[in-house]
C-alpha cells in the first residue's frame, strides 16, 4: 500500500491544479494510496509508524525538502516496528520550490515522479545523524569560529570566512559540481569553501562540530546548537530513485 | 604528467584536499591521495600519494607512497617510492626515499637516505647516506 504525506502548504489554492494532475497520473498508473495531510495531525511519527504496522510498503513525501525532513525520522526510526520497516520504500513527489533532495535522487518534476514511483528503481542510501536528528542532504555552518574534530584524531580550523558543509547526498544546486559525493559509500564528505579557488574536501565517518556563535543547519531547515556529534548510518533508507540521480 | 596547476594527473581524484586557509592539527591518516595547500601540525600518513603546494606549511612527520613537495616542511619525510622536491620546497628534517628528483632552488636540511624500492617493509636498509644542506 502507498501512503502519500501531503505537506501543509499544499492546501493553498495555487497548488490545487498540480495536485490534481499528480492524483490523476497516480490513478492512471494504478498507484493509488492513502493520503495523509500533515496539517491535520499532531504526531506524525505515530501516524506513520501505525501505517507501516498496518502494511504500508511505500511512504511518499509530497512537497519539498522540508516535508522530507519532517517525516524522514518517522520512516527510518524502526525501534518499535523494525520487522515491518525492513523493506519500506521512501519516495518524493516534489511540488514547488526548495526540492534539492528530490533533485539529487533524480526526481525533477511532479509527473515524472509518478513514473519513477512506478518503475521502483531502489537504492539503499546512507543517512546523516546529528545528535538525535537525521539529515539526507547536508549540514552547514559558517566557517568563522568553527572547529571540526575528526575521530578524536585531528581538528580543522578555518582562517577565512566561508561555509563548512557536511554532505551525505549531493544536490544539483551544490556550490561545486565537481564534488564527488556518494550517499552509498558509508561516509560523509566535509567541504569547506572560502574563496573561489580555495576549497577543502575530506571524507569521514564521524566528526564533531563546535561553534559558539552559529548553529548547525540541517537540510536548510533544522537549526541545531553545537557542539554537535555527526555520524553516518550506512544503508539505512530504501529510496526510489530516477535515472538522473546525482550518484551511481 | 603535470597539469597547469603543477599537480600530476593522478591527484585529480584526490581523496582529501586541505585548502590554503585551513589549519589541521593532529594525526592525519588517509588511504587515498592527499593534497595539502594549507597548514598542518602533527603527523601525516597516507597509503597513497601526497602533494604539498608551494604555500603549504607543515610541521609534521610524513609518510606516503609517492610525494611531490613544493612547500615548507619541518619534520621527517618517509616516502616509499618516488619523491619529487620542487624549487620552492624547504625541508628541515630527515628524508627517506626510493627514487628522488630535486629542482634547483630547493632547500633540504637533514639526512637524506635512499631505501630500496620494495614498498613499506622494515627490512629496507640505506644504500646511500649523506647529510645535506643543499641550495643549488
Amino acid at each position: 500500500m502507498n501512503i502519500y504525506i501531503y505537506d501543509d502548504y499544499l492546501n493553498k489554492s495555487k497548488y490545487s491544479r498540480v495536485l490534481n494532475r499528480v492524483e490523476i497520473r497516480l490513478t492512471d498508473l494504478g498507484l493509488n494510496g492513502k493520503i495523509i495531510r500533515l496539517g491535520a495531525i499532531k504526531n506524525i511519527r505515530d501516524v506513520i509508524q501505525n501505517e507501516i504496522k498496518n502494511g504500508a510498503k511505500t511512504i511518499i513525501a509530497v512537497g519539498n525538502n522540508q516535508t522530507v525532513n519532517k517525516i524522514i525520522g518517522s520512516v527510518i526510526d524502526n525501534e518499535m516496528y523494525g520487522f515491518f520497516q525492513k523493506n519500506i520504500l521512501f519516495s518524493i513527489i516534489p511540488i514547488g520550490a526548495d526540492n534539492s533532495i528530490a533533485d539529487s535522487l533524480g526526481i525533477k518534476k511532479e509527473e515524472e515522479a509518478c513514473n519513477i514511483l512506478l518503475a521502483r528503481r531502489v537504492k539503499k542510501i546512507d543517512i546523516g545523524l546529528v545528535n538525535n536528528y537525521y539529515f539526507l542532504n547536508k549540514a552547514t555552518i559558517p566557517s568563522q569560529g568553527t572547529t571540526v574534530e575528526i575521530n578524536n584524531e585531528y581538528s580543522i580550523e578555518t582562517v577565512e570566512k566561508g561555509i563548512v558543509s557536511i554532505y551525505n547526498l549531493k544536490s544539483s544546486a551544490s556550490d561545486d559540481k565537481n564534488l564527488k559525493i556518494n550517499p552509498i559509500d558509508g561516509k560523509l564528505d566535509i567541504y569547506i569553501k572560502n574563496k573561489d579557488k580555495d576549497s577543502t574536501f575530506i571524507s569521514v565517518k564521524k566528526l564533531k562540530i563546535t561553534n559558539k556563535n552559529y548553529p548547525l543547519l540541517l537540510d536548510n531547515i533544522i537549526e541545531i546548537k553545537t557542539p554537535a556529534d555527526i555520524s553516518v548510518i550506512t544503508g539505512k533508507l530504501n529510496v526510489v530513485v530516477g535515472k538522473d540521480r546525482s550518484f551511481e | 604528467m603535470f597539469n597547469k596547476d603543477n599537480k600530476p594527473e593522478k591527484f585529480k581524484d584526490a581523496e582529501t584536499i586541505i585548502g590554503a586557509s585551513i589549519k589541521v592539527k593532529g594525526n592525519f591518516h588517509g588511504q587515498g591521495n592527499i593534497i595539502i595547500e594549507g597548514q598542518l601540525e602533527g603527523n601525516l600518513r597516507t597509503e597513497a600519494n601526497l602533494f604539498v603546494g608551494d604555500k603549504a606549511k607543515i610541521v609534521a612527520n610524513i609518510e606516503a607512497n609517492d610525494a611531490i613537495i613544493n612547500g615548507e616542511i619541518k619534520g621527517s619525510l618517509k616516502i616509499h617510492q618516488y619523491l619529487a622536491i620542487g624549487q620552492n620546497a624547504k625541508i628541515t628534517g630527515d628524508v627517506n626515499y626510493s627514487e628522488i628528483s630535486i629542482e634547483r632552488g630547493a632547500t633540504i636540511n637533514g639526512q637524506i637516505l635512499c631505501i630500496p624500492n620494495s614498498g613499506k617493509s622494515n627490512k629496507n636498509k640505506p644504500v646511500e647516506e649523506e647529510t645535506a644542506s643543499e641550495e643549488e
